[in-house]
């Protein structure tokens, strides 16, 4: 029997590819909170998103991420799985234990929980939110959980999941059934993957909806006596019911994690691609990207490992498309014959498309789109431009610029600056080239 | 600086959207240690747009004292280590030289509202303690007495009985299972664990320390 420490370093190092952060914890005390909002409560997502450490390839490290079993029923090419002997599992009350006594030495913010797929989805999903309620109802944790869901998972154990965290996700791990199949032939993509995260979304509607029903019965009758009586009846059914019916749940919506350059020929238009449909249809809060490395004893152990530059410019362009909310067709001209984000940073090669054949940008004049186009102005600059604008202010000088937050160094060769353009957009070709600052990413 | 504020319309610093606020200032400079009571009569006699102006003289400085302020406390959440005894009295060192420790006990307030919370701070060599009501207190006595004294009349809770083991190897082993020595990147690594940090009570003798001074394979 393995001792816990043992389970630590085995699982753990198992589940370091998935990526997480805590700062996506809701940040906010507005709504009451999903458990009550008693004193007796540990933790906290409203000020959640400290990062207590940092690995030394510069990741935070803010969650307790392990996985909760390392058996699994898949063989997946990429995966430890083959090549790892020391199979094993946490049982709920030692995952909740060990995390308590983190959390209580200040080390890290939250959990994140994941596994491999021992015996069936259902049966690990049972025992992980196992783990979970004893954190929730025995150790009274109200800090921040993001929950991955396994491939396949039943509908009433993800509403389960989905009621105990914060986050929730399922990897994608490719952008199509075709390329799934290519690195995990025995996963459906459309039945595993696709149809749960799509249930995901309507739980979490429909929840949310119901919930602001009873937030307005709340303010209207919003006395101690109202209070007492929702939490009595919510007692009654035991911790199922201690749950506000008010509070909206998945906070921190869903996310997503593709390995990339895991399958032959997928391209970052493939993958961004998926990526943008998650935003539209599925109510994705964001996707990860985890560039493929080869682990000895798989089958794709000869294969190369995926480049972190190629990893840093999807981050980049998925920027593009969440914070700036840019339709990827926007962007389709920058992309290579091979569907591949060329080197440097996306944002410069799409000025330098944009700009080709047009006039440069007055920032007197320019709409909120036309000033997000130019690189070194970002949603928050640009909003400030058009503020002061409206505020009766001429932009004269380059310091005004800087005073609002404009990166000139890249912006001045898309700019007119009281009439000028300071300098000839040549001399920036070489910033477009590759001034990669690689890995400050995630 | 009272030529800019007789000759500028406000408006045309445009400094405005960034910065601190006067209020803000007002409030907060006094935690600095190097605060002078001058400061704030000269800051009230400022308008706030130049305040806010990153580039002029008065805003540099007091930006920066507001810089050093919240990045202190930022990283005394960050980085303090704590241990929680069985009576739920949670308790740990920081080292702060500005007055902020009411933010960093706040903070583990709200994490542990049941608890009393104890932080000894070795720079002014007191321990000031936290409630359940969050009222904080500040005694001339080291951390132990301090600890002692407040577990003194409350009950055993048997959750926090729970997880009364070491737990620093737990976290070293977490810690290094998480190395990705494919993304190994010593340089941002080493700008987002700073060497001052490392000066700080809590990480003293932390794991990331071995991993900053040797390569990973000297280190297994
Ligand atoms: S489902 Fe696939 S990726 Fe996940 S643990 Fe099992 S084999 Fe590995």
């Amino acid at each position: 029997m393995p001792s816990t420490l043992e389970k630590i370093r085995v699982l753990g190092e198992n589940s370091k590819y998935d990526i997480c952060a805590s700062t996506a914890s809701s940040r906010t005390d507005k709504y009451p909170k999903l458990f009550g909002d008693t004193n007796s409560w540990i933790g906290n997502t409203a000020s959640a998103g400290i990062c207590h450490s940092y690995t030394p390839d510069g990741r935070c490290m803010s969650l307790f991420k392990t996985l909760y079993t390392n058996k699994c029923i898949y063989n997946c090419k990429y995966c430890f799985t083959h090549s790892c002997k020391r199979k094993m599992s946490f049982t709920p009350e030692e995952y909740a234990r060990t995390f308590m006594k983190l959390y209580s030495m200040n080390v890290v913010e939250g959990v994140f929980i994941s596994s491999a797929v021992c015996g069936s989805a259902d049966k690990t999903t049972e025992e992980m939110l196992e783990a979970i309620r004893l954190l929730r109802f025995k150790y009274n944790f109200q800090g921040y959980v993001h929950f991955k869901c396994l491939p396949g998972v039943s509908q009433y154990l993800l509403k389960e999941a989905i009621s105990l965290s914060d986050r929730i996700s399922i990897n994608t791990e490719a952008s199509s059934k075709d390329y799934l199949a290519e690195i995990a032939d025995q996963k459906d993509f459309n039945n595993d993957i696709i149809t749960r995260q799509r249930w995901l979304k309507q739980i979490r509607l429909k929840h949310n909806d119901e919930a602001l029903k009873v937030m307005k019965d709340f303010k209207q009758d919003n006395t101690l006596e109202y209070q007492g009586k929702m939490i009595k009846e919510r007692r009654e059914d035991g911790y199922k019911k201690f749950r506000w019916d008010g509070a909206p749940i998945l906070n921190s919506g869903q996310t997503t994690q593709f390995v990339v350059g895991a399958a032959e020929s997928e391209s970052d238009y493939d993958l961004l691609k998926r990526i943008d449909w998650g935003y539209r249809e599925i109510d994705l809060r964001r996707a990860y990207f985890s560039s493929f490395i080869p682990i000895e004893g798989t089958p794709l152990a000869g294969k190369q490992a995926a480049s972190l530059a190629r990893e840093h410019r999807l981050y980049q362009t998925d920027w593009l498309l969440r914070i700036y909310h840019y339709k990827l067709k926007d962007l389709e001209e920058i992309f290579n014959e091979e569907g591949n984000l060329p080197k440097g940073d996306p944002k410069m090669h799409l000025a330098s498309e944009y700009f080709k054949d047009r006039n440069l940008v007055d920032p007197n004049q320019a709409s909120y789109r036309e000033l997000l186009l130019v690189p070194g102005i970002g949603p928050i600059s640009a909003k400030r431009i058009i503020n002061l604008r409206a505020k009766k202010f001429v932009f004269k000088r380059r310091q005004d610029l800087k005073s609002v937050g404009v990166v000139l160094k890249r912006a001045e060769p898309y700019l007119l600056i009281n009439g000028h353009n300071q300098t000839t957009l040549n001399k920036y070709f070489d910033i477009i080239s590759d001034n990669v600052s690689q890995r400050e990413i995630v | 600086m009272r030529k800019l504020i007789e000759e500028k319309d406000p408006m045309e610093v445009v400094g405005c959207a960034r910065g601190h606020s006067c209020e803000e200032l007002i409030h907060n400079l006094p935690r600095h240690c190097k605060f002078y009571p001058a400061l704030i009569q000269h800051i009230n006699k400022i308008p706030e747009v130049i305040l806010r102006n990153s580039g002029t003289p008065i805003a540099k400085k007091v930006n920066r004292m507001m810089r050093e302020i919240s990045k202190e406390s930022y990283r005394a959440m960050q980085f303090t280590r704590t241990e929680i005894n069985n009576r739920g009295v949670l308790f740990g060192i920081v080292s702060l030289k500005h007055k902020v420790m009411d933010r960093v006990l706040n903070y583990f307030h709200k994490r542990w509202p049941e608890c009393i919370i104890c932080l000894y701070n070795e720079h002014t060599h007191k321990t000031s303690t936290i409630d359940e009501k969050g009222i904080i207190h500040k005694i001339d006595s080291p951390l132990k007495t301090v600890v002692e004294k407040a577990s003194k009349n409350r009950p055993l809770i048997p959750y926090f009985d729970d997880i009364q083991f070491s737990g620093k190897e737990i976290f070293e082993t977490l810690y290094s299972s998480q190395f990705i020595s494919e993304r190994e990147n010593q340089k941002y690594f080493k700008k987002m664990i700073p060497e001052k940090c490392y000066e700080l009570p809590g990480m003293r003798s932390g794991i990331e320390k071995r991993f900053r001074n040797k390569k990973i394979n000297d280190y297994f």
